[in-house]
């Protein structure tokens, strides 16, 4: 185990780190987001257009956004029609892949992948680029994985210290007790989701502007099945949900590394989801839900 | 202080409210009584803004007032304290106070300002309550006392309690009581629902009758009795004991032998079941628990016999009849019925020896309220040979027995194949007790039995339990109604902590004596509460 | 009554759905600039106006009717078994398997020893989600779909390193790579097509067209499927189940046992949904094995309202638009994946009217029962 090691770890768990945070967002206000993997394919297609057409920066909004738009339609198809949420999300995946497939063909003329993007610049963190065996890990690190970070302990504080994440996590407890305190459900679920969305989006975006410099199609390849289970595994707590996601990463990249002639790589590309089974095998019995996710909140309704 | 004037309510097929007028002062502590279905609540749901009155207008301090919704009546002053706590129980205590009022700067909840003023209010009306405690592990009593302190939070001039004593023992009501004259001497306003009248005739200082949703009369307590306030309620003279005869106990068909139940823990009430993906199936809320929810209860109950088991809700009842049917699992000693050693046999064995359940929730465990009348009329007995042909359920031979039970039962219903969700509350009650007894049980097991229910269907489905009971079968009985355990058993055991601390002959039995023993000794004594625990995950809700 | 009315709230809410996906489309259609009527007119003219299309779109339809009853299943037990998906390829290879390993057997035995291995691989890969479910409170959701990519990889590595055909004859002169792909099957484990009965009422089918009589028995199925939910002892505990697990555990049901019975029924006949490509159009499987039938099965069984004779309108619905698009694409140039875009949007239309019917419903019957 070494620094390059360590950084390509690092490099694997940042998507599945922001799926995680956004399917957190979105379940502690009571709404399960299965969609994430759509939210992420649709920000890594966005993501990869705004960063071919107008630089990294716009690629980051434009997934970002994307991602949000689309979970938009889960918001409003969950909390308003009440829709189930693992159907309506299961939708959107489907949609999300129909939708770049037509984009792609449209935007890129061809169906599967689309032109080379521009990446951010990285960044060296100053100080500590200097400690010879740190180097690996701390010189051109991706601005978006420290953003990734930095997300991690803002999600804990606006969750656990604001007024909006009291009564965010509040709806996802007791919508009831929220709503007779003057608490708006709905807003805070809608709240919840959009964040969800643009979060999943900026994972997407990650994947083909930052790790890989273009959209391939299928890259997100269940990531973001697995940040919900990362996010299960951390007990929608951001700070487990980094855990967790670690966990993910330094298995890919153990698994990119051992590629051998005795165990065929077919078997090491399964090693990710065979993970999230016994992740999720060992942990989910402990595991505490929000006590009101996935339940559709009608007001009036008793 | 607040005068409704001819509010109307309508909701499809009902009249909730006809015209109600009523005038409550400044100060005084109102009672609203009436049976279930009267109308209270939704009265009660208009002045807190959650319904909007059809017709008629409501006047606050003098000046008409629209109350549009709880924000606009938490502005106004009016607060409600709801029958089934609004809490979240992995909340702590100051969380649950604050939300929706919160004090903050630049958008960051400012804790120590927020601890300062609920422990200031606190302290002012004598409520004993740690502001860091997680709400789960606190006792029911407490838990109200939080609901109370969130309305006086949110400066609430007029205080409404929706039955606020059905979940409380005869000691935590007095506690209550001392809190509430505390409050009005305070310059608050108190209306208070209710239908105990012993209470409502000490707590008072006048009191509303409600019947069908119509005011039938408002007037001062002293000038009233019980037996005058129960035939407005009902509108013809009241029986206070039911009639029955002699008890000829016969042989034990149920007995539990030193039985120990772990349960899962956590609140009687608010533990909320998620759905998520993360899908842990149990209550979502688990306290770390350091005994037993039955914690080696033994009792007999006799052929002949109905053998009520009094006590304060969350006392091990709900574990107690789980584990008899094997829905929890039994961790030590025995369950006999008839005669034969069924612990944590299967629940189809177990009631296939001739035991017939009524739970407390028949929401969650009596009904699949999405399907049809004659479908949960064979809940259980589903495989029997007589409902099925070739394989197939024989609709025909199913709705001719369905047919029966509900001439039988009185059920009243309009097509049996409409999803038994669409019947009332008492007639889905009878759906329960008609499948169940139809089995001719030797031993029944009623929990809650006459929850929620309007009176005639309580009267009822008390009269099948003394049907049976002259039959020659075992009742158990298990009632949060004192008056209901009193009248009907023939002994009663009074539960405490998962154990029966004493058991009494129903003639000697009366509140006065159980009262002492619910709440764990026979002295009156402040319930001592665990805090240990309530600090244990920090003061932060690790959610 | 109730039943009555059930039935008119099962058509009018897909009708909706279909409606609005239309219109959705349409919105798409113009944004790049097509004509969305002429697309219309084409993909019904195209698959409705010929007879090689009528047979294109049952020969579509009949993995999708296996797929979408398996959903249904799963559906109706409150599962939510994503890994229709997975199951079916295995279980289309185990069939492969014994479709090509068994030699010298007639075909009235070989095949149905190919349908069972087929419903026996699905099983197979979906007994672990479901006993992940039971023991340890594992979501169906997340760990069949990490199943469904567990099977990609592993059914690679079956083509490439174990079971490839290395007796393939390449192209002319020997260019070429060979098929990652099974050997071919036996003649006795093909599923024979409905060309000679078609013929025998005077309809030529076009020999390219692969229709079989994994057809008539996914229709069948459908009508077995249709009695286990609603008329036997089992499908009555498994909607109790479902619907109230507690109150149905209180009655004395074991409901672990009826969601694992259920389950893997669900995997049974997913296991069938490959078969019908296996079986005629490929004769072995093949690393190109079509994919998302179990995808698709998901929007029909929703569309069908989850019930049997649903799926199967749902199934041809699905069958007319793939064909469709097939035209669309050829002569308006709107690539094929709008079809794509509108089956989803489908999907979310028709939960989503199916709400507001039933809310509609649930305000009348209050009307009239609350009295």
């Amino acid at each position: 185990m070494d620094a390059e090691m360590l950084a390509s770890a690092l490099r694997m768990s940042t998507p599945v780190l922001l799926a995680a945070l956004a399917g957190l967002w979105s379940e502690r206000s009571g709404v399960v987001n299965i969609g994430l993997e759509g939210m992420m394919i649709i920000g890594s297609f966005w993501g990869a257009y705004g960063s071919y057409a107008y630089g990294p920066f716009w690629g980051l909004l434009f997934g970002m956004v994307a991602g949000l738009l689309l979970a938009a339609i889960h918001a409003v198809a969950t909390v308003k029609y009440k829709v189930d949420h693992v159907v309506s999300g299961v939708a959107l995946n489907i949609l999300a892949l129909g939708l770049t497939r037509f984009l792609c063909i449209k935007i890129f003329n061809q169906a599967t992948a689309s032109e080379h993007t521009r990446a951010f610049a990285t960044l060296n963190i100053p100080l500590l680029d200097h400690i010879g065996f740190l180097k690996p890990l701390v010189t051109k690190v991706s601005p978006v994985i420290i953003l990734a970070l930095v997300l991690v302990p803002l999600s804990s504080l606006v969750l656990n210290r604001t007024v909006f994440g009291l009564r965010l996590r509040s709806v996802g407890e007791n919508p009831l007790a929220a709503d007779t305190l003057g608490v708006n459900v709905f807003l805070m679920k809608y709240a919840g989701v959009l964040i969800s969305g643009a979060l999943a989006g900026l994972a997407g975006m990650f994947l083909s502007v930052e790790h890989t410099g273009m959209y391939v199609e299928g890259m997100t390849q269940g990531k973001g099945y697995i940040g919900l289970a990362a996010m299960i595994f951390g007990n929608w707590n951001p700070a487990g949900a980094l855990g967790a996601s670690l966990l993910f990463g330094f298995a890919e990249a153990i698994s990119i590394r051992a590629v051998s002639s005795v165990i065929p790589y077919q078997f090491i590309k399964m090693i990710p989801y065979a993970l999230t089974l016994a992740v999720l095998a060992g942990v989910v019995r402990r595991a505490v839900t929000p006590a009101a996710d996935g339940v559709a909140y009608e007001r009036g309704g008793e | 202080m607040i005068s409704i004037k001819g509010v109307t309510k309508r909701f499809p097929g009902v009249l909730a409210n006809d015209h109600i007028s009523l005038e409550v002062r400044e100060g005084e502590i109102h009672a609203i009584v009436g049976e279930n279905g009267a109308g209270k609540s939704t009265l009660m749901k208009i002045l807190y803004g959650l319904y909007q009155p059809d017709e008629g207008s409501i006047e606050l301090r003098g000046h008409p007032v629209r109350i549009d919704g709880p924000a606009r009546a938490v502005a106004l002053g009016i607060g409600m304290v709801h029958q089934h706590f609004m809490l979240i129980p992995r909340f702590t205590v100051l969380e649950n106070i604050i939300l929706g009022h919160e004090t903050a700067r630049f958008g960051v909840i400012d804790r120590r300002a927020s601890e300062q003023r609920v422990k200031e209010l606190a302290g002012q009306y004598g409520f004993a309550i740690d502001p860091k405690a997680m709400v789960a592990t606190l006792s029911v009593g407490q838990q109200q006392r939080v609901e109370i302190l969130k309305v006086l939070y949110r400066g609430a001039d007029l205080l409404i309690l929706d039955e606020p004593t059905a979940v409380l023992a005869p000691q935590e009501v007095t506690e209550l009581f001392a809190n509430l004259r505390l409050l009005a001497a305070g310059g608050k306003t108190i209306i208070f629902i209710g239908h105990k009248l012993d209470e409502v005739m000490e707590i008072a200082d006048r009191v509303t009758v409600l019947r069908r949703g119509q005011v039938v009369g408002t007037m001062a307590a002293g000038e009233t009795s019980r037996e005058g306030l129960a035939e407005m309620m009902v509108g013809r003279p009241v029986l206070f004991r039911i009639q029955k005869n002699p008890c000829h106990p016969g042989a034990p068909l149920l007995s539990l032998d030193d039985v120990t139940v772990a349960g899962v823990g956590g609140t009687a009430r608010g533990h909320g079941r998620g759905h998520g993906v993360g899908g842990s199936q149990g209550p979502a809320w688990r306290t770390r628990i350091a005994r037993a929810a039955v914690d080696g209860l033994s009792l007999q109950v006799n052929g002949g016999e109905i053998y009520g088991i009094a006590g304060v809700e969350g006392n091990g009842q709900t574990e107690l009849v789980e584990g008899i049917f094997n829905l929890q699992p039994v961790t030590s000693g025995r369950v006999m019925v008839l005669g034969k050693d069924v612990t944590n046999r299967p629940t189809a064995q177990i009631r296939a020896g001739g035991i017939a359940y009524i739970p407390e929730d028949r929401h969650r465990r009596g009904l699949v309220l999405p399907m049809s009348i004659w479908e949960n009329l064979i809940l259980g007995s589903h495989r029997r040979r007589e409902f099925v042909r070739r394989a197939l359920l024989d609709r025909d031979r199913i709705l001719g027995h369905a047919t029966k039970l509900r001439e039988q039962y009185d059920i009243r219903l309009a097509d049996m194949d409409a999803p038994v969700l669409a019947l009332s509350g008492g007639n889905q009650q009878k759906v329960i007790v008609a499948r169940e007894l139809a089995q001719s049980p030797q031993v029944v097991i009623a929990s809650q039995p006459t929850r929620g229910l309007d009176v005639g269907a309580a009267e009822f489905v008390r009269q099948r339990l003394l049907e049976m009971r002259d039959a020659g079968r075992a009742v158990l009985l298990i009632s949060a109604d004192l008056e209901e355990v009193l009248s009907l058993s023939d002994r009663v055991g009074v539960m405490f902590r998962g154990k029966i601390v004493a058991e009494f002959p129903a003639e000697e039995a009366t509140p006065q004596l159980l009262g002492p023993y619910m709440l764990g000794g026979a002295a009156p004594a402040e319930m001592e509460i665990p805090l240990a625990d309530a600090r244990g995950e920090g003061g932060e809700a690790r959610v | 009554m109730f039943r009555k009315r059930r039935l008119g709230l099962q058509v009018t809410a897909p009708l909706m759905a279909v409606g609005f996906s239309v219109l959705v489309g349409s919105v798409i259609m113009l944004a790049i600039g097509a004509n969305p009527l002429q697309a219309y007119a084409v993909l019904f003219g195209f698959s409705l106006g010929r007879i090689d299309s009528i047979a294109s779109i049952l020969f579509k339809a009949t993995p999708l009717i296996f797929s979408g009853l398996a959903m249904v299943v799963s559906f109706r037990m409150g599962l939510f078994n994503i890994g229709v998906e997975g199951q079916y390829m295995v279980g289309a290879f185990a069939a492969a398997l014994a479709g090509f390993g068994l030699k010298g057997l007639p075909a009235i035995i070989h095949i149905p020893i190919v349908m069972a291995a087929g419903m026996a691989g699905a099983m197979l890969w979906a007994a672990l989600p479901i006993y992940l479910k039971i023991k340890r409170g594992v979501h169906e959701v997340i760990s069949t779909i990490m199943m469904n990519y567990i099977a990609y990889s592993f059914l690679h590595w079956l083509l490439a390193d174990v079971f490839l055909d290395r007796t393939q004859v390449l192209g002319q002169g020997g260019f070429g790579s060979p098929r990652v792909r099974t050997p071919e099957l036996a003649a006795s484990a093909r599923m024979p097509t409905l060309h000679k009965l078609f013929a025998a009422v005077g309809i030529q089918l076009p020999h390219y067209i692969y229709v079989s009589y994994l057809l008539f028995i996914g229709i069948a199925l459908a009508v077995v499927v249709h009695y286990i939910i609603w008329k036997t002892p089992f499908g009555y505990e498994l909607r109790a189940v479902a619907q109230n697990g507690p109150a149905a555990a209180a009655a004395g049901i074991n409901s672990e046992r009826v969601m694992v019975k259920a389950f893997l029924l669900s995997a049974a006949i997913a296991g069938l949904a490959g078969l019908s490509d296996l079986m005629t159009f490929f004769g072995y499987y093949d690393i190109d094995f079509p994919r998302s039938y179990g995808f698709n099965g998901i929007a029909v069984a929703l569309l069908g309202r989850n019930s049997a004779a649903g799926v199967i309108v749902g199934a041809l619905l699905f069958g007319m638009l793939a064909r469709g698009a097939e035209g669309v694409q050829v002569m308006t140039g709107v690539p094929a994946e709008v079809i794509t875009i509108l089956q989803s949007v489908m999907i979310l239309s028709i939960v989503v009217a199916y709400e507001i019917i039933t809310r509609y419903v649930r305000t009348q019957r209050k009307k009239e029962v609350g009295a």
